[in-house]
C-alpha cells in the first residue's frame, strides 16, 4: 500500500528548533514565504522549479478516529500523492486554454504562519514546519472556500539553490471543503 | 399534496405549471418527455419529496466488504441525515445499524472508521455490542427495575430496515418492503461485474475522499450514467497534456451508452483485436486477464473481445457512479486502467458530499495496484484531473438553477430522438453488443432519461411510511432479533 500520513517516514529532525535569528531558518523561511507569492499568483512552472527531480508531494486524507486509535489518515489514501511528472502534468493542464475549473482563474491567498526550522543529521537538509491557510475565492456569486493545514517540508541544498525534496501536508477537515483541490498548498 | 415548484412566479408560458395543484403532474410529464424543468437541480420543495421518495426507497450504497475485512471493523457512513455503523460482528457477519443510543439518541460512535468490539453512548453510559445488541445500561436495577421496567435482552440498535451484499458492495435500504437487492439492480449486475468482479477475490477499496460541492447531486448520477457528449469539451485539457489519449470527439462518438435495470454507462470503443489485446490495450497485464476470462460470463466477455466495447463511467440509480479509464502514468506510451466508485450524496439542494474511493482488484500484482492508484489520483478524486472541470460546470449549473429565470426554462434534454421521438441512431442489435439492456452508439441522452424516468416514478409515488419502533416496552412494534 502506498504510505499515508501516519506510515511515511519522517525526516530526521535533529536536536530542538533553531533560533529565529538562526541563518538557517531565515533562509528556510524565506523561502517558504517566496513559495507562497507564486503560489498565489499561480506560477506554477517557476513553481516547479523550486522542487527537485525526486520530490514527493503528499496530502493524506484525514479521517476522524478515536483518540486510541493511534492513526487519523485514512490507510493507503490521500488527496495528493504526487512525484515530479505528476506534478507536471498537473501545471501543464493549467498551461492549456482548457483547463476550466481555473479560467476565469481563482483568486488565492496563502497566508503563511507558525514556520519553524530543524536542522537534519545532513546539512544540506533541513525541515521546516509551517501553517498555511489557503483562501480561494471564485467569481463573484459563491462564497470563498478555505483550507487549512499543517505542513512539513524537506528542504535540500542544491548548486541552483535550496529545493523541496518532501512535503506532507497535513489538512485539518476530514471533508474538504472546497469544490476541488485545483490548487497547490 | 404539497405544491410543487411555484413559489412567488408570474404568468408562465408553460414549463411546470403557476404553482398549483397539477405542478407536479406537469413537471413529471416535462421531465418523461425529456424536456427538463431546470429548476430541478435546485429547488427546496423537489429536495424535500426526493429525500422521502427516492432516498427513503431506493438500495443506496453504504460501503465495501473490504473496508472492514476483521471482526470489529467498522465505518460509519450517512443517507441524507442519518448516520450508520457499518460493522463486522464478531461472527464475521457485516451489519448496519442506526447510530442514535435507545435511550436518550446521541451518536454511539463518533469516530468514522475503527475497530470496536463495543461502542458505549458517551452520554449515560449505554453499551452495545459490535453487532448492535444492547450489553450494559448503568445501573439497571436500580434505575429501572431490571426486566419488569426495562425489557433488555432482544434489544439493539436499531438495523438498516435493509441490507443486502452483492460482489461486496453493501447496499441499505430504509424501506422495510423493499423488493429484492437483485431485483433492483436487475440487468445492471452484467456491468457491475466489469468493475468490482475481476477476479475471484473481487475488489478491495481505498478511501474515500471526500468534499463538499455547491451543487445538486442529480448532476454527477446523469453525467457518469451516459454523457459521452461532455468528454471531448469538458475534458480537452488532459488529452491535450497527454494524459489520456481516448476522449477525442470523433473517437468518444464510436462507444456506446447502455441502460440497463437500475443504472447505465458509458463505453469507449476499441480498436481492433482479439479480447486479449483489447485488454492489452487498456493496460491489463495478462495474469489479470487470465482471471478475468476465468471469471466473467461468455457474453461479458463477448462485449469486449467481439463487439469491441470498454465500460467507463456508469451510474446505478439514485446516486451511485464508477468510472473506468486508462491514462498514462508515467513519461512513456504504456497506460494503466483504474477504477473508481463514488457517492454524490445529497446535503442539500445545492450542496453534495462527493465519496471518491479507488477500487482495484485484490489479486492484482502489487506495482499494478500502485500505478492504478496513481492514475485514479491523476484523474478523479479530490484532486482529480477530470473531476476538477466536471464540478466546475456542475457548481455553475446549480447555482443558476436557483434563481426564477430557470423556473421558465425547459432544458433540452432530448439528445438521440426526433421530434417525433424516434431514435436518431436505432439501438444496437445484439449481435453487435452482447450486454443486456438498449445500447446505442454515439452521442445521446437516452441514458440521463431513463435516470430521471425512474426519479420521476420515485417522486410520483407516495413515500414510505414505517411504523414506529417502541422499545423495552412489552408491545414492542419492531426491533426485529
Amino acid at each position: 500500500m502506498s504510505a499515508a500520513g501516519a506510515v511515511t517516514p519522517r525526516p530526521g529532525r535533529v536536536g530542538r528548533t533553531l533560533p529565529f535569528s538562526d541563518e538557517r531558518h531565515l533562509t528556510a523561511h524565506q523561502w517558504l514565504v517566496d513559495e507562497a507569492w507564486l503560489l498565489d499568483a499561480q506560477a506554477y512552472e517557476e513553481w516547479l522549479d523550486l522542487l527537485t527531480d525526486d520530490v514527493r508531494y503528499l496530502m493524506p486524507v484525514r479521517v476522524t478516529t478515536a483518540r486510541g486509535a493511534g492513526y487519523d489518515t485514512s490507510p493507503g489514501m490521500a488527496h495528493f500523492d504526487e512525484d515530479k511528472y505528476s506534478l507536471s502534468r498537473r501545471v501543464a493542464r493549467f498551461q492549456t486554454e482548457h483547463a476550466w475549473t481555473e479560467d476565469p482563474p481563482s483568486r488565492l491567498r496563502h497566508h503563511l504562519s507558525n514556520v519553524r526550522t530543524l536542522a537534519t543529521a545532513d546539512p544540506d537538509h533541513l525541515v521546516v514546519d509551517s501553517a498555511s491557510l489557503l483562501f480561494r475565492s471564485r467569481g463573484d456569486v459563491r462564497e470563498a472556500a478555505f483550507v487549512s493545514a499543517g505542513r512539513e517540508d524537506l528542504l535540500r541544498r542544491t548548486p541552483d539553490g535550496w529545493k523541496l525534496a518532501r512535503r506532507t501536508i497535513m489538512v485539518d477537515e476530514a471533508v474538504i471543503r472546497m469544490q476541488n483541490l485545483a490548487i497547490f498548498l | 399534496m404539497a405544491q410543487l415548484p411555484g413559489r412567488d412566479r408570474g404568468d408562465l408560458p408553460r414549463a411546470s405549471g403557476n404553482g398549483g395543484p397539477d405542478d407536479r403532474a406537469q413537471l413529471l410529464a416535462d421531465v418523461r418527455r425529456g424536456m427538463i424543468p431546470a429548476h430541478i437541480y435546485n429547488d427546496r420543495d423537489v429536495f424535500e419529496l426526493e429525500k422521502e421518495r427516492v432516498f427513503g426507497r431506493a438500495w443506496l450504497f453504504l460501503g465495501h466488504e473490504s473496508e472492514i475485512p476483521a471482526p470489529g471493523d467498522y465505518v460509519v457512513r450517512r443517507i441524507l441525515e442519518d448516520s450508520f455503523i457499518l460493522a463486522r460482528g464478531e461472527d464475521g457477519v457485516v451489519r448496519a445499524h442506526f447510530n442514535m443510543c435507545l435511550h436518550r439518541g446521541m451518536q454511539v460512535c463518533r469516530a468514522e472508521m475503527g475497530n470496536a468490539s463495543h461502542f458505549r453512548c458517551p452520554y449515560h453510559g449505554w453499551t452495545y455490542r459490535n453487532d448492535g445488541r444492547l450489553a450494559g445500561l448503568p445501573f439497571y436495577q436500580e434505575a429501572y427495575g431490571g426486566e419488569a421496567g426495562f425489557r433488555r435482552t432482544e434489544q439493539r440498535l436499531l438495523p438498516a430496515p435493509r441490507l443486502a451484499v452483492l460482489n461486496g458492495l453493501v447496499f441499505v435500504s430504509l424501506d422495510p418492503d423493499a423488493e429484492p437487492l437483485e431485483d433492483f439492480l436487475g440487468d445492471f449486475r452484467f456491468y457491475l461485474d466489469y468493475y468490482t468482479r475481476q477476479s475471484g477475490s473481487g475488489i478491495e477499496l481505498r478511501g474515500p475522499q471526500r468534499w463538499r460541492i455547491r451543487a445538486n447531486w442529480k448532476i454527477g448520477a446523469e453525467n457518469f450514467a451516459g454523457d459521452m457528449y461532455h468528454t471531448p469539451h469538458t475534458h480537452t485539457s488532459v488529452v491535450e497534456i497527454g494524459l489520456f489519449r481516448e476522449p477525442k470527439a470523433e473517437k468518444r462518438k464510436d462507444g456506446c451508452t447502455y441502460w440497463a435495470g437500475a443504472g447505465g454507462g458509458t463505453t469507449y470503443k476499441l480498436p481492433p483485436g482479439d479480447l486479449d489485446e483489447r485488454l492489452r490495450y487498456v493496460g491489463y497485464p495478462q495474469e489479470m486477464i487470465d482471471r478475468m476470462k476465468d471469471r466473467l460470463s461468455a457474453d461479458q466477455l463477448r462485449v469486449v473481445g467481439e463487439d469491441g466495447f470498454m465500460v467507463s463511467a456508469a451510474t446505478i440509480y439514485p446516486n451511485l457512479s464508477f468510472v473506468h479509464n486508462w491514462p498514462k502514468v508515467g513519461d512513456s506510451e504504456d497506460v494503466l486502467p483504474f477504477i473508481s466508485i463514488r457517492q454524490w450524496q445529497p446535503i442539500s439542494e445545492d450542496e453534495t458530499e462527493v465519496l471518491s474511493w479507488f477500487a482495484v482488484d485484490a489479486e492484482a500484482p502489487e506495482r499494478f495496484k500502485e500505478l492504478s492508484y496513481k492514475a485514479y489520483l491523476m484523474c478523479f478524486g479530490s484532486t482529480g484531473m477530470f473531476e476538477q472541470d466536471d464540478v466546475e460546470n456542475w457548481v455553475s449549473l446549480t447555482s443558476t438553477a436557483g434563481g426564477a429565470m430557470a423556473r421558465r426554462l425547459l432544458l433540452n434534454g432530448r439528445m438521440g430522438l426526433l421530434e417525433d421521438d424516434t431514435e436518431v441512431v436505432p439501438p444496437l442489435p445484439p449481435e453487435r453488443f452482447h450486454g443486456p439492456g438498449v445500447a446505442h452508439t454515439g452521442y445521446g441522452e437516452y441514458n440521463q432519461r431513463a435516470l430521471l424516468d425512474r426519479w420521476a416514478d420515485d417522486v410520483e409515488r407516495a413515500p414510505v411510511r414505517p411504523a414506529p419502533v417502541q422499545l423495552g416496552r412489552r408491545r414492542s412494534t419492531g426491533a426485529p432479533a
